[in-house]
């Protein structure tokens, strides 16, 4: 950040964390800050750093605003909202010399020589302000976000514009309270000698901010209805709960039910059935549910009944950290259940690809009958970004092999698990006359009666697994970063996607060249995924777990071990651009790494 | 006619009450005239839960416990169908006891048939819920469904027949299939029904079976005398059968779905309104 008062920069890159206690509101500022980001038409990012409880405990929330692309927080903070003692405490390690920080004194000014040297220091008693003029601590968050916005160089127009907005639903006194909150913190801007228009940054506002901004847990939710998707049923679980959440809200409005249930039991069992009149359905959960519901998504395989199974993953085994990210349950997606069932794992890095991918999800489920998964993580599901509209003309509904009360009257037989050429078996809703049949996930002959003969288990199990076969040219491919000749690779999914392509842009710039293959599919594994492999010298396979799971899976699937590398954290913080760009520059100094180039080309998508 | 599926041969043991709960259910459904097609019927795990096999219908095999849940996803998707769930006491009492609490609750309506012989038969006879303390070291006492519902506020339709007595178990069962056609909620029948093979309970339950149909003093409609009246039948060591309580709450359905909507399982996905309502979303987060 540039020292306020000179001459103002444009404004590229801005990484803001407002830290406090839970409960202090450090998530509303943050997005709210996001939303003006938006409007004024930069890309945002946001991330939350909480604990699984409502009240008290170190709170941190993040939003950059970018005038790129960006999917992750930046290496450097630019400016910290200190709200108490704690938040300096756990947060200078994410400043620099240029960073800048505002600070609630009511609890006492800060001590000598706890901020490092050089940064600004923007100190009010913001909280004492709020409970003497207005009798709410609530309110000084809006009299902090005067002053925040004021530095930053945001008009005070628009910040009482989208106050309007945001506020306006919880009644009239609520918004009078914080205009005024506002403008006693425009009053504190006014005695740092920050008055309007006189911030960081010359900020004009950009012509109509055509981005939505939006989560991934709302995107999922969102692309399941767009292909179809009419019933859900789960149970609240951080970070899933969002799902359930939009989609009571949402399906409504089409005629479709989002249930509440009593376990995730229940909750997979409820969408199996919902399943079986024909309806599209999707359920979500994250760790400790997500191992309830093992039993019945291999009743799903074996009964091949389609149903797409979101996993918020967190940190686990167990209760593990409820709000934290981790992709650790990639084994249980793959691996989990007893015995051999078909299943597909898709695996999105952005919120557009959520849509997309949900949507693609409901229609891979019901075309080839089979538990279909979307591995989110709480990164991914929580955190809010700007990206493109979405696109309805690109989701199409499949309508699978259904046969309807004409198509059974032409036929002579009808046979729920009849084998066929691409094994996929045609499908009545009951209710239809003619279309009698029995569905169990114990073996069965076509009819779907229970069967041990031997033959008939090696057929039946053959015609399950050979739908993953035949799926296999249908599923999405993964994305490429990079020229295709570099010689050094990352291969990552979910919520590492941002912080890799913004690693490779800084390795790039000081002359280590390098390809990304984010994976879209991850079970199966396509042939892509060696082809990669096998151009590279050695791949960095970054992931959130302690044992390397989405590497050891290539591996397993044929990936030269020799040339994988693994990067992986599991400490609940999510990685930063620089983590990955230290640990890859240590490793390739060799190399004619080490100077900065001059000209930076972007990573581009090929 | 495009040939589906024969219906299976029962696989029970000669003499089993299960027997007695099919020919009346087939029965029941036929003078209620519902069509076969309309019919989706689940089944737990278990003895009792292989009776789907056995007729024609859309008929599914639940996971252990699961009936319930399982049969709520198929009423919420498609209430134009008939759904009955059975399955045995094991499946619904001990391992399924959760979902039969919630489904009280909710008050969906779907017909559920327990098929009660106090043993797990399939896995040849371990104790279940209703065993008596003492049977093969059971350490618990037996419990009693149907004043669990009575305890919980939004049951509609409880009772309990006797495979010993087809006839008031045909009344019973039109009644109870009737309440849910009628979309009046769930209705919940126990059926007891001997194991010949591991717990032969036939001529204890023949004569300890007290039928509250025929009892003057006994209220169905009344919450508190159904309840204090089946207490006390249960303390003379008498088992009370028959329309035990009758009442009326909201269904689950109809709180969910609109009315006059087209079900989740049968709408067109493709509709303009829908992508109308997509477009309106995705307005909702833009600037
Ligand atoms: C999760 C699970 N645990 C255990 C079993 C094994 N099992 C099959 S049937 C059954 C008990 C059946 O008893 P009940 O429900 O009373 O039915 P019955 O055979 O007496 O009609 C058990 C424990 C199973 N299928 N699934
Ligand atoms: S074991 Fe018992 S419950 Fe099972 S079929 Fe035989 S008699 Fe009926
Ligand atoms: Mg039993």
């Amino acid at each position: 950040m540039t020292p306020v008062n000179g001459t103002q920069p444009v404004l590229e890159d801005l990484n803001v964390i407002v830290a406090g206690q839970g409960g202090d509101g450090s998530l509303t500022v943050v997005t709210l800050l996001a939303e003006l980001m938006r409007d004024y038409g930069f890309n945002v990012y946001t991330e939350r750093d909480v604990l699984s409880r409502i009240r008290g405990g170190h709170t941190a929330a993040t939003v950059r605003a970018f005038s790129g692309d960006r999917y992750c927080i930046g290496s450097n903070i630019d400016l910290l909202v200190a709200l108490d003692d704690e938040a300096i405490e756990k947060n200078t390690r994410h400043l620099d010399g240029n960073s800048i920080v505002i600070f609630d004194e009511s609890g006492g000014k800060l001590t000598n020589g706890s901020l490092p040297k050089g940064i600004k220091l923007y100190s009010a008693p913001f909280n004492r302000i709020a409970m003497r003029t207005m009798r709410r601590e609530l309110y000084r968050n809006s009299i902090a976000f005067g002053v925040v916005s004021r530095l930053i160089g945001l008009e005070d127009e628009a910040l009482k514009k989208i106050f309007k907005k945001r506020f306006a639903r919880l009644g009239t006194t609520v918004l009078d309270y914080n205009l005024e909150a506002l403008d006693l913190g425009f009053g504190i801007a006014d005695e740092f000698g920050l008055t309007n228009g006189a911030g960081l940054y010359k900020i004009k506002k950009k012509k109509a901010a055509n981005k939505l901004l939006i989560t991934g847990n709302e995107s999922v939710a969102l692309g399941f209805i767009v292909a179809g998707g009419r019933f859900y049923a789960g149970y609240p679980i951080t970070p899933s709960s969002e799902i359930l959440e939009s989609l009571q809200k949402w399906l409504p409005m089409f005629g479709g039910v989002a249930r509440q249930t009593e376990d995730e039991l229940s909750g997979i069992n409820m969408a199996m059935g919902a399943a079986l009149t024909g309806a599209r359905v999707m359920v979500g959960t994250s760790g400790p549910g997500f191992s309830l519901m093992q039993e019945g998504i291999g009743h799903a395989g074996s009964a091949e009944i389609p149903i797409v199974i979101v996993d918020c993953q967190r940190a686990g085994p167990s209760t593990g950290m409820p709000t934290k990210p981790e992709q650790s349950d990639i084994n249980l997606m793959i691996f989990g259940g007893h015995g051999d069932f078909p299943r597909i794992v898709l695996a999105p890095g952005h919120p557009e690809d959520c849509f997309y991918l949900a949507a693609e999800a409901t229609n891979l489920a019901f075309k080839y009958q089979c538990p279909v998964y979307i591995s989110m993580d709480q990164g991914l599901s929580q955190n809010i970004a700007t990206v493109d509209p979405f696109d309805l003309e690109k989701i199409e509904v499949d309508e699978g092999y259904q046969l309807d009360a004409e198509d059974l009257k032409k036929l002579d037989v009808y046979k729920r698990y009849a084998h066929t050429e691409n094994d996929i078996s045609p499908f009545a809703k009951p209710g239809t006359p003619g279309g009698f049949s029995l569905v169990t996930g114990n073996e069965h002959d076509e009819w779907g009666l229970v069967s041990t003969d031997p033959d008939n288990r090696v057929q039946m199990m053959k015609k399950r697994m050979n739908k993953i076969e035949h799926a296999k040219e249908h599923l999405p491919e993964a994305r490429h970063f990079g020229n295709g000749d570099e010689k050094i690779g990352f291969i990552g999914i979910g919520m590492t996607y941002g912080v890799i392509l913004e690693a490779m842009e800084q390795l790039e710039a000081y002359g280590v060249d390098t390809q990304f293959l984010q994976l879209r599919t991850i079970w199966p594994v396509l042939d892509e995924v060696n082809e990669f492999i096998n151009r590279c010298d050695k791949v960095y396979v970054v992931e959130y777990n302690a044992v390397g799971q989405l590497a050891h899976l290539l591996m397993h699937q044929g990936a030269d071990s020799g040339k994988i590398i693994k990067i992986i954290k599991y400490d609940g913080i999510p990685f930063r651009p620089r983590e990955i760009y230290n640990r890859v520059m240590e490793e390739n100094k060799s190399n004619n790494a080490g100077k900065k180039k001059t000209k930076k080309k972007r990573a581009n998508s090929k | 006619m495009t040939k589906t599926f024969s219906p299976a041969r029962p696989i029970w043991c000669a003499g089993c009450g299960d027997f007695a709960v099919q020919g009346v259910l087939e029965k029941s459904l036929d003078s209620l005239n519902i069509p076969r097609e309309q019919l989706m019927f689940l089944a737990g795990i278990g003895c009792s839960g292989t009776i789907q096999n056995n007729i024609k219908c859309y008929g599914y095999h639940a996971l252990h416990g699961r009936v319930l849940p399982t049969a709520i996803g198929v009423k919420l998707a498609n209430p134009n169908l008939t759904v009955v769930a059975a399955g045995g006491d094991g499946d619904g009492y001990a391992i399924g006891a959760g979902h039969l609490v919630h489904t009280f609750r909710s008050n969906p309506s779907l017909t559920y048939i327990v098929m009660n012989n106090s043993n797990y038969g399939l896995t040849k006879g371990q104790p279940s819920p209703t065993s008596p303390l003492g049977y093969k070291s059971n350490a618990e006492m037996d419990m009693d469904a149907i004043l669990l519902g009575l305890s919980l506020p939004s049951t509609t339709f409880l009772a309990r027949g006797f495979s010993g007595h087809p006839e008031q178990l045909g009344q019973l069962l039109v009644a109870a299939l009737k309440h849910a056609e009628e979309g009046k909620g769930f209705a919940f029948i126990e059926v007891l029904s001997p194991c010949v093979t591991y717990y032969d309970t036939h001529r204890e339950w023949a004569s300890r079976v007290h039928n509250v149909d025929e009892d003057p003093d006994y209220n169905c409609t009344d919450r508190g005398n159904a309840f204090s009246k089946s207490l006390e039948i249960l303390n003379n060591h008498k088992i009370p059968i028959g329309l035990l309580y009758h009442g009326e709450h909201v269904s689950l359905e109809s709180l969910s779905l609109k009315e006059d909507c087209i079900p989740p399982a049968l709408q067109d996905l493709n509709s303009p309104d829908s992508v109308e309502n997509c477009k309106k979303i995705i307005q909702s987060f833009m600037g």
